[in-house]
């Protein structure tokens, strides 16, 4: 299957993920963002290229579904995450369990600057997070996206002939 | 002859020899108990052993009993088990589709008690991202939802329509930093703008802001906030929430801090007023 079509399912399990959170736990399910693991797993893999168009398209979704009034705020940080991502991914040795958990913790916080920052920039109210709720998230998405990333590689290791 | 037999057998042929005097001597010495000597003897010598063999089959057949009747029981939990779960999962449905009815004669009431056109609409999707605060429904164009149509609950106001499809539309929740409405304040009439919480997290709470108070404005902790319907969007009179701070603000107005009555985390079902405009004259009938 072409990495785009595995991409789009990504995606896709990142909405349905992020649903399911919304059912399920409303609050902390704010901190978890699984389209950004899309994005920077995309990145790792990909290169900067898959990480900037997988984390584009990733967020629009996310925009779309999930997001407030303005829609691309999500997409143009993810886009930027993604491809600093995959820029990092290809010169540095991210194989680690450890160093992409790093990554994702680096890529978390980049990614709520960028909202916060662009939201500043076009005027726009967003609800600021205060450092606590700041670092949770980070540490929440490198625990989930560390773990994940294992898990996903170990099942395409098996799946090569 | 004698002189033929070695010295270490004849002492063993000895031993044996006093033994069986023992034995037969004792044999027919009584003992006590109506028993002899020998038997006397063997009984106290046997006694622990058959005791001790008595605990093992005991304890065996003891094992075996339990293991069976822990067969029979283990299986006649496990059936009851599996009753306790179906029952429990009969309950959960009775229990959900009591809830979900309680609800819909909630939400039938504030239908009633709202005299406008609504449509009811499932939640399907909550926000996922900690910037906004937003809600998918499963209504869109095609059941008549237009772009700003408000949206209640039966517990209270819960915001607008920001984004539709023919399906489906998004609602911008009051707790959004960007969403506001025009309120009251129900006892003392106080007009003001109550809009998103100033930052999640910092107490866990997410509270309104209800802005533009003058300082000197009679607003009391417990003061329950209504919708004034100056904003044309929200229809006259519909609970927003309670006020849980009144704090000196900066300058000219109060710091005031609404609880939302809506339970936006736990909504299911809302409802959407159809029209999305309210007519100009509404607001008017404020006094």
């Amino acid at each position: 299957m072409s990495r785009a079509v595995w991409t789009g399912l990504a995606i896709a399990g990142a909405v349905l993920v992020e649903t399911a959170l919304g059912y399920l736990v409303p609050a902390p399910g704010r901190y978890l963002d699984p389209f950004l693991l899309v994005a920077i797993y995309c990145s790792l893999v990909g290169g900067e290229m898959h990480g900037m168009l997988a984390g584009g398209a990733a967020g629009w979704v996310q925009d779309t579904l999930f997001g407030g009034r303005v829609l691309g705020l999500s997409a143009l940080s993810k886009l930027l995450v993604g491809f600093a991502a995959g820029l990092a991914g290809g010169r540095f040795m991210i194989a680690s369990a450890a160093a992409r958990a790093l990554v994702i913790l680096l890529a978390t916080t980049a990614d709520a600057l960028l909202v916060q920052w662009l939201a500043s920039v076009f005027s726009l109210e967003v609800t600021v997070l205060p450092p606590l709720a700041f670092a949770s998230r980070a540490t929440l998405n490198a625990l989930v996206g560390g773990l994940l990333f294992a898990v996903v590689d170990r099942r395409r290791e098996r799946a090569l002939p | 002859m004698a002189h033929a037999i070695p010295a270490r057998r004849s002492r063993f042929l000895l031993v044996g020899l006093v033994l069986a005097h023992l034995a037969a001597i004792s044999h027919q010495v009584d003992g006590g108990g109506g028993l002899s000597l020998l038997q006397r003897g063997v009984l106290e010598a046997f006694a622990p052993l058959q005791r001790a063999m008595g605990w093992v089959v005991a304890g065996a057949s003891e094992l075996w009993r339990g293991w069976a009747f822990h067969r029979e029981t283990y299986e006649e939990n496990r059936r009851l088990e599996a009753r306790v779960r179906q029952l429990e999962t009969d309950l959960q449905g009775r229990t959900a589709r009591a809830e979900e009815a309680d609800r819909l004669r909630e939400l039938l009431s504030l239908r009633h008690a709202v005299p406008m056109e609504t449509v009811a609409a499932l939640v399907v999707g909550r926000d996922g991202v900690p910037w906004f605060r937003s809600l998918t429904i499963d209504k869109g164009e095609a059941d008549g939802v237009m772009l700003d149509a408000p949206v209640m609950s039966p517990t209270g106001v819960v915001g607008r329509v920001f984004a539709i499809g023919p399906h489906a539309a998004r609602v911008q929740v009051l707790l959004d930093r960007d969403g506001g409405a025009g309120v009251l304040v129900e006892r003392t009439r106080v007009p003001g703008v109550v809009s998103g919480q100033v930052a999640s997290g910092t107490s866990g709470a997410e509270d309104l802001v209800l802005k533009y108070v003058p300082e000197h404005s009679d607003v009391a902790v417990g003061d329950v906030v209504v919708t004034s319907g100056l904003d044309r969007i929200y229809p006259k009179g519909l609970v927003v929430g309670r006020v849980r701070f009144v704090g000196k603000g900066s300058g000219l107005v109060r710091d005031i801090r609404v609880e939302p009555s809506a339970r936006f985390d736990r909504l299911e079902e809302v409802l959407v007023v159809r029209l999305a405009r309210l007519p100009l004259d509404t607001p008017r009938s404020v006094e």
